[in-house]
């Protein structure tokens, strides 16, 4: 852990959470935006290489979230690393240690009610709650963004249905807004039936708390945002949170060997050596 | 009409997960359903539903022998929506291997510890190895990750299980320490070997390899007792078919 993190400065750990409403781990410019977010979080916290791990529980570990991730961050400035527990079989760690030294923990999509049960199983929620409060960045997308909440809305039964999270956070959270209609539709019944209220964040909208108070809302695509979601008076009111855009970065340089490794190729299919 | 038996075949290792080209003990549970074309549901929980089990299975167990399917619940907006009547439609139910931690944790989330109780009463065929084993007792060592842990299973049986119980195993040694803690006496089976309950009694240990056994183990005073058990080789040409068992037969002790 970094000694000139965000704690060494304060003195107190500053609490963060970082919730994002869908994103991938795809080389296209909304997602390398998030990347570059997480990256800066966790650097804020953990310097020039900080440490960042996925959990990828709630896809039930699969290969494809894991390599998203590592392909995401494996030729950037930081220390990447992934907690799957359902292949500790092959891959013994100890969990606490390794979780509570990392300076972000970013959670990935998936069943939000296999995950809460998975993680009570392997007693995951007291670490996870213990790094948040030592400054440790907690970040995710989809379920891996609503289970830092008291609840979420999650398809994890087949249809949109409200499920308990951790609730680091107060409220509720329901992702991929407008790109579902069905789950945002489920969210407004349920805050009308009395479910406290919270956030709705659209695919590539995010929601930043640090410290008390307010968070501060994110967007990687223009037209993506972040709502409010109250009830008063007997209604449920939406309302826009006005955001901070996040440009893309420029994409990473190829390193040296792939990039020769390209131009050999291209070099072959112009002279027909390849189909 | 009579109640169909409760059955539970319980491999220390085995079928078509760990032993490519060798469908002994997957025959065997198929046949114990007595079924021209049995149902049988795969539940691959206690991996994560990995896709590339889930493809082995079907490979396994093919649709010209039966009638397969599979339930993943970190995808349930796929497959069957009704659970329940899904695993009680079933004529056997087969557990994969993996973390059983997690595995008993997703199935409480989706209330599939009670459903499956419930189909094992009704006479489905519950089988699995592995973790698909150790589910089924009051009681389970479990070396998946790290040390060998003591943890409680679904209970349908009323022992403790060991899986994966060769000769010099780490979890041997943490098995007999748990017995001697307090742990229920129960059984242990070698890869390659299945514990076959009828109701709550092991009716017989057959295996999918020569020397693969079962064994019996309790605790006399402070001391454990471990007894090998009469395994039926399942390739021998004599071997006993998967005949109908009435009544749970010995569980006498080889020499």
């Amino acid at each position: 852990m970094a000694v000139d993190g965000v704690r060494a400065r304060t003195g107190t750990p500053v609490r963060r959470i970082l919730a994002l409403g869908g994103h991938e781990f795809s080389f296209r410019p909304p997602d390398r935006a998030v990347c570059e977010l997480l990256l800066r979080l966790a650097g804020e916290q953990g310097g020039e290489r900080p440490r960042i791990c996925i959990l990828p529980t709630a896809s039930g570990d699969t290969s494809e979230q894991i390599a998203g991730f590592y392909s995401a961050f494996g030729e950037r400035s930081c220390e990447p690393s992934d907690v799957s527990l359902f292949r500790l079989g092959r891959r013994p760690m100890e969990l606490r240690d390794h979780l509570l030294a990392q300076d972000l923990i970013y959670v990935g999509g998936g069943s939000l009610v296999n995950l809460l049960a998975v993680w009570e199983a392997h007693d995951i929620a007291s670490i996870l709650s213990l790094a948040w409060r030592q400054g440790i960045v907690l970040a995710g997308q989809s379920a891996g963004a609503m289970c830092w909440f008291e609840a979420g809305i999650t398809k994890s039964s087949g249809r949109p249905l409200a499920a308990a999270g951790l609730g680091l956070l107060g409220g509720s959270l329901c992702v991929h807004y407008n790109n579902e209609p069905e789950r945002r539709a489920a969210y407004l019944d349920a805050v009308g039936d009395g479910m406290p209220g919270g956030y709705g964040l659209d695919d590539y909208a995010g929601l930043l708390w640090e410290g008390e108070g307010s968070p501060s809302a994110v967007t990687a695509r223009r037209g993506a945002r972040a709502y409010r979601v109250s009830k008063g008076g007997g209604k449920v009111a939406e309302s826009p949170l006005p955001a901070r855009f996040l440009p893309a970065p420029a994409p990473a340089a190829l390193r040296e060997d792939i990039a020769e490794f390209r131009r050999i190729k291209t070099m072959r299919k112009r002279a027909g050596w390849l189909g | 009409m009579d109640m169909a038996p409760r059955q539970i075949v319980a491999f220390g290792g085995g079928g078509f997960s760990m032993e490519s080209g060798n469908p002994l003990l997957d025959d065997y549970v198929l046949g114990l359903t007595r079924a021209e074309r049995p149902r049988v549901c795969f539940l691959p929980s206690a991996s994560g539903d990995a896709d590339h089990y889930i493809v082995r299975f079907y490979r396994a167990f093919s649709a010209h022998r039966c009638e397969p399917s599979h339930i993943s619940l970190f995808r349930r907006e796929q497959g069957p929506s009704d659970l329940r009547r899904h695993l009680l439609s079933q004529d056997l139910i087969y557990v994969g291997g993996g973390s059983v931690v997690s595995l008993l944790g997703v199935w409480r989330a989706h209330g599939i510890d009670s459903i499956l109780r419930e189909a094992w009463e009704s006479g489905v065929i519950l089988c699995g190895l592995s973790a698909g084993s150790l589910c089924w007792f009051e009681e389970a060592v479990t070396g998946f990750h790290g040390e060998a842990k003591r943890l409680r299973g679904l209970g349908l049986l009323p022992f403790s299980n060991c899986v994966h119980y060769e000769r010099g195993a780490k979890r041997g040694e943490a098995y007999h320490r748990f017995l001697r803690e307090g742990m229920c006496g129960g059984y242990a089976a070698e890869d390659g070997a299945a514990l076959h309950f009828v109701g709550p009694e092991l009716s017989r240990v057959v295996a999918s390899r020569p020397q693969a056994r079962g064994y019996r183990l309790d605790v006399a005073g402070s001391r454990v007792v471990e007894m090998q058990i009469a395994t039926t080789y399942l390739g021998d040409r004599d071997a006993v078919p998967a005949a109908p068992l009435p009544e749970a037969l010995s569980t006498a002790p080889a020499a």
